[in-house]
């Protein structure tokens, strides 16, 4: 097994238990644009006819929620409960419009693979322009990039444009690129479904390996399965609003009961 | 505990604590090299002469505009054409920096979305990519005016002061423009005609002395206008400039760059739910 996580007992400095990511009656309001491009033609010819350009979209709904450290906290919920607008607030993306969050440490997001990559360019320059993009410094993915390439099993392919690469091989290195970051706190957001069965493994055991005592995980997913395999609690959102939390098994039987999804196949298949 | 508090509350209009966002910036630097480099490559990505596009697209330029001038002006000598060079190559760095700059926002929104890093990033790389692209213009015009044998002094220093104004000036209005692209999104097609009327005003095709006293100084507005002046008297003269043309393009590149980057600090957090 290669292993990335060499340093996973370097950064000890974090009490056992100590609070990482609090959640304080945080409220997300946005207003957005109705239009998919808003233009200034738009706005001046309905000028003075009081129509509505913008609308307000309420995501979260007074959410509190403490993590701490040693926590693998999944979050599920249906198609718009506002998982992802959580994670986005937690990782300082978009302010909160209501409450507060406070992190205690450093924060790394998987919120989708590939972010900052260049498809015109190589395998491997993307690794340093993900890396980068991802807040690794220029020597640490110069020290890592063997393990990363090793990771993606991409062979000689690192060195060709990655327009030229297969979708699976894609979503690869960018997972080995973000899974190389050793942040305090991770936050993925459904990024596991990467490559094929035998990859997909590969990259849940990373995930597994990423859990210690001074690391906080926060793990977005629709698979039932891996979050009950993974995880030691669990969140479930609903329209914006945390509707329970705590054992895995509980809260997802609560879960599927409430959208009787049930035990069906298709909602346990995937990661 | 030793590990960093971050806390986020709700977005108020105004500036974020400028202290630790300069040293976010800063900590970026490298992705922002790598960045503007791996975006300058794609440019000119599978095209034959690959990078050396860099070089024959001003080359290129100013015999286009060569000709034109020919052809309307009726006449021409070879100070003319080191001053409709030189100063069309300082013009594409404003303007380079400017149209790069426009959707370096709305183009990013991948990175915005799922990222959190200092937005003003994203036109700075903009900045640093007409940069790289003047470089070589700058080369090139130094060779060609040896061949057109122009003179030389120590004078010619002054080149660097005002080539620090020109990409300030090029970064302020990047800045400026990339945030007002996220709010109304067709001044991405107005641009076009923006830098191209900024072409036509400025002592580009002509030389400041061929103005007229009273068009000169309507040209006060025009923010570039005795920047390029006192780019042609270094460059193609090798004279000193003028004191009031330096202070006149430092005053607008400073005043651009203010507002511009007070209006994108303030809004940049804004940004996430409005693309």
């Amino acid at each position: 097994m290669i292993s990335l996580s060499a340093s996973n007992s370097l950064n000890s400095i974090h009490a056992k238990n100590g609070l990482a990511v609090s959640v304080q009656n945080v409220g997300l309001t946005y207003t957005t644009s109705i239009d998919k491009r808003p233009t200034l033609k738009a706005r001046l010819k309905s000028l003075g006819r009081g129509k509505k350009h913008t609308r307000v979209v309420q995501a979260l709904n007074e959410v509190n929620l403490d993590v701490h450290y040693g926590t693998v906290l999944g979050v599920i919920g249906s198609n718009g409960a506002g998982k992802s607008s959580l994670m986005r607030v937690i990782s300082g993306i978009v302010p909160p419009s209501k409450g507060r969050v406070e992190v205690h440490g450093s924060v790394s997001t998987l919120l989708a693979l590939g972010v900052g990559f260049n498809p015109s360019m190589t395998g491997r320059a993307n690794v340093y322009l993900g890396g980068l993009a991802a807040g690794m410094s220029r020597a640490e993915i110069d020290q890592q990039f063997t393990a990363i390439a090793e990771f993606s099993e991409l062979g000689d392919a690192i060195d060709a444009p990655m327009r030229t690469y297969s979708s699976g091989m894609y979503a690869r290195l960018a997972f080995s690129v973000a899974a190389t970051v050793q942040p305090d706190i991770l936050i993925v957001d459904e990024a596991l479904s990467t490559g094929d069965a035998h990859f997909k493994e590969k990259s849940l055991n990373r995930i597994k390996e990423l859990r210690s005592a001074d690391r906080a995980l926060i793990l977005v997913s629709h698979a039932m399965a891996t979050i009950e395999d993974v995880c030691n609690e669990v969140a479930w959102l609903h329209k914006g609003k945390l509707m329970a939390r705590g054992n895995p098994a509980d809260v997802i039987k609560q879960y599927q009961e409430f959208t009787n999804a049930g035990k069906s196949a298709a909602a346990n298949e995937d990661v | 505990m030793s590990a960093p508090v971050v806390i986020y509350e709700p977005f108020r209009a105004g500036l974020p604590p400028l202290g630790s966002y300069l040293r976010a910036l800063w900590s970026r630097r490298s992705f922002i090299a790598e960045f503007s480099r791996s975006e300058l490559r794609e440019q000119n990505y599978g095209s034959v002469f690959g990078q050396l596009w860099l070089i024959l697209n001003p080359l290129l330029l100013s015999g286009v505009y060569f000709l034109l001038i020919y052809i309307i002006g009726g006449h021409s000598d070879s100070t003319r054409y080191g001053h409709l060079t030189a100063s069309l190559f300082l013009f594409y760095l404003v303007s380079n920096s400017l149209s790069g700059g426009v959707k370096s926002i709305t183009a990013g929104q991948r990175l915005i979305l799922n990222t959190a890093f200092p937005r003003i990033m994203l036109p700075i790389s903009a900045s640093v990519i007409a940069l790289f692209k003047f470089i070589p213009t700058l080369a090139v015009f130094l060779v060609m005016r040896s061949v057109l044998g122009l003179p030389f002094s120590w004078q010619m220093l002054w080149a660097a002061p005002v080539i620090v104004i020109a990409l300030f000036m090029g970064l302020g209005m990047a800045i400026l423009i990339s945030c007002i692209n996220v709010y109304f999104r067709d001044i991405a097609s107005f641009l076009p005609y923006l830098t191209r009327s900024l072409l036509y005003l400025s002592p580009i095709l002509y030389q400041a002395t061929d103005l007229s006293a009273k068009l000169k100084s309507v040209e006060i507005a025009n923010p570039i206008f005795y920047l390029l002046d006192a780019w042609s008297q270094v460059m193609v003269y090798a004279k000193a400039p003028d004191l009031f043309s330096l202070a006149h393009s430092l005053i607008w590149a400073l005043f651009i760059f203010l507002v511009g980057t007070y209006f994108f600090l303030s809004r940049e957090r804004d940004f996430a739910v409005r693309l």
